[in-house]
């Protein structure tokens, strides 16, 4: 049987690693007989290692890794500490003070007392990170997490009490009101009139290669100023302003950025972003899609898989997650914080304060229609925004859309309803069959609520290819866990309601598995659902 | 939760923040975080209030608390972690849980330290001064601040580790003196 296989499928098998003993010996033999095969199989081989490391990063040393480390090995221990105090020593500087430290303890005590010295002297020094700075951070962190409770007006006022009479007796590293408004008006004008500028007269290298090309926009896009993308979509490294409409860009990384105009932004060939003013959505599936994106008084450290950035203002901006968790900082560096999924956070440029806020994504409406995947062709629709949880409320016939999941893989067998594509037909009770597919799947779920409307039509149409479709209430409840709906807590007064009507519902599927037409009996109490799968990859 | 106990939570967190930051930088936590977990430090504590035990030194158990979630910074994925180095956090967290009072030495007396601390700095000559600034208030490291004053930077590493010392013992000496 191996022996009728041709050069090209022996050595497609050795790349794969899928090739058994019978072909590595066949191809041994070819290789014998004919030099040129020899030959190939050798670049073959070479090119798939250079592949291989240049896939995964961390395996390729770079001649500027080999002299940090060269540098890194020679210092002394006491430029050690001073890289740790300094709070940028390499993960090998690390490791080197860990292992002297081991053999001396003596010194770690000395160190301990060193660090905290460097920080209570950066307590004293640095605004940022004064008592005020911190107890204001600590009293909005509090208020956030901890909402209506009463604890956050004692606390506001006693520590505003107890801050005055502080700084009344010791003001003794003054930094008067008079220099922080002057500050403020400084940092105000640099950043609302000064940015742009600024940007303007940072080189805008034009490259041949697109840095991000365009995948998506809304119908009333115009573009400003002198860069607008390309025939193609492409965008090449600069600064666009965007009068209106609502486009998404995609950069090198697969990290996607969505822009609402008016707005001003940056992206780099480097694959970073900035956003000067508007509004905008990043998404990054995978910490490898991420953008290095910066807005005005914000660097977003790491980046979480859907966080919104709102800078509109001229004083503030706004940083919202979305989905997952991440890390943000000031620009200045000096002030970071972990957030949290449906956490927000405004960077207040002019005070160089970090304060939690109340999660109220609604600037997103139309950056998330865009990006959630669905266009609606007919019907009263509202896609719905991360964080906001199905409820039973009467809608009045509308169709409510929630993105459940953007991107998973079904933890075990995913069973669907059956419904053949390109016919409008009455659902039923019918044998369902397991979801076929590899790849990652986005779950979305449509929801009507009860309503005085007899009857309620739409039709969406997906970004992806829809590979299943849940309608009966059984296998609604069955999938909650597997897509990691919202709905898999709820039970009560959702379970065993949720499906459509057996035998008045209707829907169809096109042909091309894109378009969904629904054509439902909503009337009285009952509550529609349909789960929607779609493959993303 | 009763007001008492949020009035003593006020109270605890204008007396500890300053000496739980430098603790929690002592663990080994990246500058750019400290704030963060002290903060998260705050707010474990105000949720747990009602497992203090009044008997007990409240800056202690904060500090068991900030100890246990930069121990728990091992645990996380590189991307996400807020300390420098799982080595380097290993052995100096190892040792603080035996090293009670070098803990205490670290993490308490903070209002009065930061109080010493702001009077040694209103001391420093003015050139002292705009280097310790540069480096702690605008963040600049000591390459940016040698190019500023036209200086080598081990000069500036030296000058600011200079600063830092006689900062050092000028707060300490103060902190003697208010003891005595």
């Amino acid at each position: 049987m191996e022996e009728k296989r041709t050069d090209e499928e022996l050595l497609e098998d050795l790349l794969e690693g899928d090739a058994g003993d019978d072909a590595l010996r066949l191809l041994a033999d070819r290789i014998q007989d004919d030099n040129r095969l020899g030959g190939r199989v050798r670049d073959e081989l070479e090119f798939s290692e250079m592949l291989r490391q240049a896939l995964k990063a961390e395996a390729v040393i770079t001649a500027e890794s080999v002299d940090a480390l060269v540098e890194s090995a020679s210092l002394e221990t006491n430029e050690l500490i001073d890289r740790v105090c300094d709070g940028k020593p390499t993960a090998f500087e690390c490791d080197r003070l860990a292992k002297y430290l081991r053999e001396n303890p003596e010194a770690i005590g000395q160190l301990k007392h060193q660090l905290a010295t460097d920080d209570w002297i950066s307590q004293a020094i640095s605004e940022a990170r004064g008592e005020e700075a911190f107890v204001e951070a600590l009293e909005t962190r509090m208020w956030a997490e901890t909402r209506q409770d009463s604890f956050v007006t004692d606390f506001a006022a006693r520590l505003d009490q107890e801050i005055a009479i502080q700084d009344r007796d010791d003001n003794l590293v003054p930094f008067p009101w008079g220099v922080t408004i002057a500050k403020m008006a400084a940092v105000a004008a640099v950043f609302a009139f000064g940015a742009f500028m600024l940007a303007e007269q940072v080189s805008q290298k034009i490259g041949n290669e697109p840095v991000a090309s365009l995948v998506k926009a809304s119908d009333d896009v115009h573009w400003k100023g002198n860069l607008a993308p390309d025939a193609n979509g492409g965008f090449q490294s600069g600064q666009y302003e965007l009068s209106t409409g609502v486009i998404a860009l995609k950069f090198s990384s697969g990290g996607e950025l969505t822009v609402e105009g008016p707005a001003a932004f940056r992206v780099d060939e480097d694959g970073s972003a900035f956003v000067y003013h508007g509004v905008a959505l990043a998404r990054a599936n995978t910490p490898d899609n991420a953008i290095n994106l910066q807005a005005r008084g914000i660097n977003v450290l790491e980046q979480a898989p859907l966080i919104g950035i709102d800078a509109r203002s001229e004083f503030s901006t706004n940083a919202f997650v979305l989905s997952g968790d991440g890390g943000i900082c000031m620009n200045d560096g000096a002030t970071c914080r972990s957030l949290f999924e449906f956490e927000a956070v405004k960077a207040d440029y002019t005070r160089d304060k970090l304060v939690d806020i109340p999660y109220n994504p609604r600037a997103f409406s139309k950056t998330w229609e865009l990006l959630s995947g669905v266009e609606t062709n007919l019907g009263d629709v509202r896609i719905e925004l991360p964080g906001t949880e199905p409820t039973r409320a009467r809608g009045g016939g509308e169709v409510r859309v929630f993105v459940e999941n953007e991107s998973f893989q079904p933890a075990g067998e995913l069973e669907v309803d059956l419904l053949p594509a390109g016919q409008f037909a009455a659902v039923g009770s019918n044998s369902g069959k397991a979801i076929e597919t590899e790849g990652d799947l986005r779950s979305y779920l449509l929801q009507v609520g009860p309503s005085n409307e007899k009857s309620v039509e739409a039709s969406l149409t997906f970004e992806h290819e829809v590979v299943g479709v849940i309608f009966s209430s059984d296998r609604l409840e069955s999938s909650d866990q597997s897509v990691g709906s919202s709905m898999r807590d709820r039970g009560g007064d959702f379970s065993r309601v949720r499906g459509l009507d057996y035998g008045s519902d209707e829907l169809l599927l096109s042909d091309d598995g894109r378009t969904l037409n629904l054509r439902l009996q909503s009337g009285g109490q009952q509550l529609d659902q349909i789960r929607v799968l779609v493959a993303v990859r | 939760m009763n007001s008492s106990d949020r009035e003593l939570f006020v109270e605890q967190v204008r007396e500890h923040h300053a000496g739980l930051r430098g603790f929690v930088r002592a663990l080994g936590v990246d500058p750019l975080w400290v704030d963060d977990v002290a903060q998260e430090a705050f707010i474990v504590a105000y949720n747990r209030l009602d497992e203090y035990d009044h008997e007990r030194d409240f800056g202690a158990w904060l500090r068991g608390i900030a100890r246990n979630l930069v121990i728990n910074e091992r645990r996380k994925n590189a991307r996400r972690k807020r300390i420098l180095s799982d080595n380097l956090t290993d052995v100096l967290v190892s040792t603080s849980s035996v090293a009670e009072e070098e803990e205490r030495e670290i993490g308490d007396n903070g209002l009065a330290r930061m109080k010493a601390l702001k009077e040694c700095i209103a001391t420093l000559p003015e050139k002292s001064l705009q280097m310790m600034r540069s480096r702690y208030e605008d963040d600049l490291s000591a390459q940016d601040i040698a190019e500023q004053y036209g200086m080598k930077p081990p000069a500036v590493r030296k000058a600011l580790e200079r600063v830092r010392t006689s900062l050092r013992k000028c707060m300490e000496d103060r902190l003697g003196l208010a003891g005595a």
